[in-house]
């Protein structure tokens, strides 16, 4: 099944590599994370003016990973993000909230 | 059940010089006319409104053929990995994706569409009506008018609220002026003979004349429908634009905007065969009252004299595919990159012909070109993005126009920048994976890579403030920010956050003509020439 998604995902052109799991929350892995996967709607500081997705910088560290985790078992139901937090481990969730609550908006 | 509707009313629609036409077919009509206008709001500005592709492939019957419609859908709602496509996802229905998918698989790539004279004069708009209103000096702190640092922000969806040219104090960092351009920035170029007017080229050819001094367009023009071709003469009474659509260049009065000429680009290319071509690079030069143009498809440069009749020299075989050109020796000689050849041909702008042509690494795309002078010589550098096995920078002696050196990177590169007091040549690392993220740095003097910065983002398009001490980088889609560096240290010093920002222009360029040159060594080789000038 998640190789179903993984591979829809690489369809989509948005996942690029794996990152190498079991490490402590890197910032620095979840900036090119959610450069990767994110910013495309989300942005980084803030997304696009003209975009109709929420901003995610600076905020709870804890909302964002239980928001992604709730996304990825499906337990929160959004097409695209079921399909896009699917392709995250959690070792990539925590990086990438650890990245986007560190940030100012 | 809809689509297959659709497509066969559509095949009629085509095959009919419809003159009266039943109810079923007017809707179809009406759809077409409706994805049409959907394709032109979000697409066309990249993609090109003759479906033939600009900054982003062809879309058309021909180039989708055999594409899957639900690939297709999934592209356009999640947007693509280091591109520029955004997410259209929450922004367009997903009928209207799947209305659009159909439309665009079934549309041939059209005909150039018509944008004559009287459309550009049309075009103009005015926003400021009397400029001796404008204030006589900036209405912000500058030491320098050349501290003045452009960025072409795209916006993440080529137009919109994101979509400005912004304008950074190089000393401070700061932000001091944004304007709104509609649709992508592209090109910001500067008056070499009034320090107060930039031009900004967006994707959609509109050129916004932005006064500096209040940071604000004050007129703007549509002069094609894309094409990022612009200069301007060295007196600063001129612009020249040039379009991939439609196949033409247009002379401007640089104070009004309006259109005085139009340039019809046609003629016989490398192979002998007659051609209609885009409009590749154009420059005004400190050199002389010209403009070079070069004709992409026909392998042509042209040399605009701006005088009566504004006659054209034709210099033909350049190469195949022209893109962009450098100056260098006070503006005389012209370096032009050919893709499809590989090479960089010199172009000798006083006698009008082509001196040589050097080898110049793989699909040479040498942006705005960098020269630099060391131990008496000076030295050029071409950044090509070609997808081959030796990705390198070339570095021309550009005095005895023969190759130096291949240096070998990390990847395809864009955009050169180097200048005369900093020690490092920057070229931007594009190839579409985490290298992306970075930009190496070479000394000038050994002519090796020396450093890897990890800049973020799609880092690209790199640029020295005016005195040299910084570097100004953009961390393209997916960073949007510029990150600056200082020159000598390499550290990162600040972080501008903008939308999908590109192209970097220093006002300094009118003084130094081409990036990495020392106006003062410009003055001194070039004796006589009038070499660039304050």
């Amino acid at each position: 099944m998640k190789a179903i998604i993984f591979t829809s995902m690489m369809t989509a052109g948005l996942v690029s590599f794996n990152v190498s799991a079991q490490q402590a929350a890197s910032v620095y892995a979840g900036e090119h994370r959610a450069e990767v996967v994110c910013s495309q709607c989300h942005g980084i500081r803030m997304p696009s003016a003209d975009a109709p997705f929420p901003p995610l910088a600076g905020r709870d560290a804890a909302y964002l990973e239980s928001a992604l985790k709730q996304y990825r078992d499906k337990t929160r139901k959004s097409d695209i993000m079921n399909n896009i937090a699917g392709s995250l481990s959690d070792q990539d969730i925590e990086n990438v909230a650890a990245y986007y609550s560190g940030l100012k908006p | 059940m809809k689509i297959t509707k659709k497509r066969l009313s559509q095949a009629v629609v085509t095959g009919l010089a419809a003159l009266c036409l039943p109810l079923a077919l007017q809707a179809a009509s009406d759809d077409e006319h409706k994805y049409h206008q959907l394709f032109e709001d979000n697409c066309a500005s990249c993609h090109g409104s003759d479906h033939g592709g600009y900054l982003a492939p062809a879309l058309n019957a021909e180039t989708l053929k055999g594409r899957s419609p639900t690939a297709l859908r999934t592209i356009i709602m999640a947007g693509s990995f280091d591109t520029l496509m955004p997410p259209f996802y929450g922004k367009l229905s997903d009928d209207n994706i799947r209305g659009l998918v159909s439309h665009l698989k079934l549309t041939p790539k059209l005909d150039n569409p018509a944008w004559t004279i009287d459309d550009i004069k049309k075009s103009i708009k005015v926003y400021v009506k009397d400029e001796s209103t404008l204030p006589a000096k900036p209405t912000f702190k500058i030491d320098d008018i050349d501290d003045i640092i452009g960025v072409a922000a795209r916006g993440k969806y080529g137009r919109g609220e994101g979509s400005r040219a912004i304008f950074i104090n190089s000393k401070t960092h700061q932000k001091i002026g944004e304007v709104p351009t509609g649709t992508a920035a592209h090109i910001i170029e500067y008056n070499p003979a009034n320090p107060r007017w930039a031009y900004v080229k967006t994707d959609t050819a509109e050129i916004f004349k932005v006064d500096l001094y209040s940071m604000q367009a004050v007129r703007s023009v549509k002069t094609g429908f894309n094409g990022p071709g612009i200069g301007v003469s060295r007196d600063g009474k001129y612009i020249l634009a040039g379009s991939f659509v439609p196949h033409n260049a247009v002379l401007l009065n640089a104070d009004t905007l309006e259109p005085i000429k139009t340039f019809e680009l046609e003629g016989i290319d490398p192979d002998g065969k007659q051609v209609s071509s885009d409009s590749g690079m154009i420059i005004g030069t400190p050199f002389d009252d010209i403009f070079a143009i070069a004709l992409e498809n026909a392998g042509q440069v042209w040399v605009i004299d701006l005088k009566e009749g504004f006659p054209v020299t034709r210099i033909t075989n350049v190469g195949r595919h022209l893109h962009d050109a450098f100056l260098t020796h006070g503006g005389r000689k012209l370096m032009i990159a050919s893709y499809d050849d590989s090479i960089v041909a010199a172009i000798d702008l006083k006698d009008r012909k082509i001196i040589k042509k050097l080898e110049a690494g793989c699909v040479p795309h040498v942006g705005g070109g960098s020269a630099v002078v060391v131990d008496g010589r000076t030295l050029g550098f071409g950044t090509n993005f070609g997808d081959c096995d030796k990705t390198v920078v070339s570095v021309w002696d550009l005095d005895k126009m023969e190759v130096v050196k291949q240096i070998p990177v990390d990847g395809g590169t864009e955009s050169p920048a180097a200048h005369a007091n900093a020690p490092y040549v920057a070229v931007d690392i594009i190839s579409k994976d985490r290298r992306a993220r970075t930009v190496q740095l070479i000394d000038k003097k050994s002519l090796e890579v020396v450093k890897t910065l990890d800049v973020g983002g799609h880092a690209y398009f790199p640029e020295y403030s005016a005195d040299g001490k910084f570097l100004y980088i953009s961390a393209g889609y997916s960073g949007d920010q510029v990150v600056v560096y200082d020159s000598f240290s390499l550290e990162k010093v600040a972080t501008i956050p903008m939308e999908s920002p590109a192209g970097i222009f220093s006002h300094g360029r009118v003084r130094y003509m081409t990036r990495g040159l020392s106006p003062d060594e410009l003055a001194q080789r070039d004796g006589d020439l009038k070499g660039a000038k304050k």
